[in-house]
């Protein structure tokens, strides 16, 4: 009981760190418009329907700041299963996505 | 070269009955009235909710992105704790209808075109 207690203790205490660093990443806007490069690809196309399954690839300029970040780490830790974006996303640090986020959300701010 | 006209033709002909599936256009009336008693606490009711930001914006995205979206947490591709729960008991029909309705949503949402560095 007290070393199941302990290993909890001592999980939470090593991911405590980590989980606020993520969340104290501040996103630079003019670095992340240098590094949506590769995003242009398939996102700068109005229209652009990917080859398979047949739909648009949706609109992320404008998107709000927190989603952007969730959604590119859940490409990276597998909870989205998208082929193309999850390659793409685990080409990223945190701080990378951070900046891309901070960028792509300041259109709805316009 | 007979057989390889006859692959492309194929694969043509399942590209046409693919994208007549995500077509399916909803009922964008009948979607607004699904919004309001599930999507709209997080989302908005005109799909532009900014008070919390880890809940995307829908107002104006593409109508069969948000169909491919859904059908992902239901199925269990997309895994997100709350959304599983929202998909879960929508019909296809509902999921026509309120991505209907979102897309027709006007928003701040666009696509990357003229917003690169370098680029056009």
């Amino acid at each position: 009981m007290i070393r199941s207690l302990s290993a909890v203790l001592v999980l939470a205490l090593a991911s405590a760190p980590l989980a606020l660093h993520a969340a104290t990443l501040t996103g630079n806007p003019e670095a992340g418009r240098a590094k949506i490069y590769t995003c242009h690809g398939c996102h700068g196309i109005p229209g652009y329907e990917n080859a398979y399954p047949n739909y648009h690839v949706p609109r992320i300029a404008g998107q709000n700041e927190q989603y952007l970040i969730n959604a590119l780490h859940e490409y990276q830790s597998g909870d989205r299963t998208h082929p193309t974006m999850a390659a793409q996303a685990d080409s990223l640090s945190d701080q990378d996505i951070a900046d891309i986020a901070a960028y792509l959300s300041s259109f709805g701010n316009k | 070269m007979q057989q390889r006209f006859l692959t492309i033709s194929l694969f043509m002909l399942a590209a046409v009955f693919a994208s007549s599936a995500a077509s399916a256009s909803g009922d964008a009336d009948a979607g607004k009235q699904k919004v309001q008693a599930v999507c709209a606490a997080c989302h908005g009711l005109d799909g532009n909710a900014t008070a919390d930001g880890q809940y995307p914006r829908l107002a104006g995205q593409y109508e069969d992105y948000i169909v491919q979206a859904l059908h992902e947490y239901k199925d269990g591709e997309r895994k997100n704790a709350i959304m599983v729960g929202m998909a879960a008991p929508l019909t296809d029909e509902d999921i026509n209808n309120v991505a209907a309705y979102f897309s027709s949503q006007p928003g701040k949402l666009s696509d990357l075109h003229g917003k690169v560095q370098g680029g056009d």
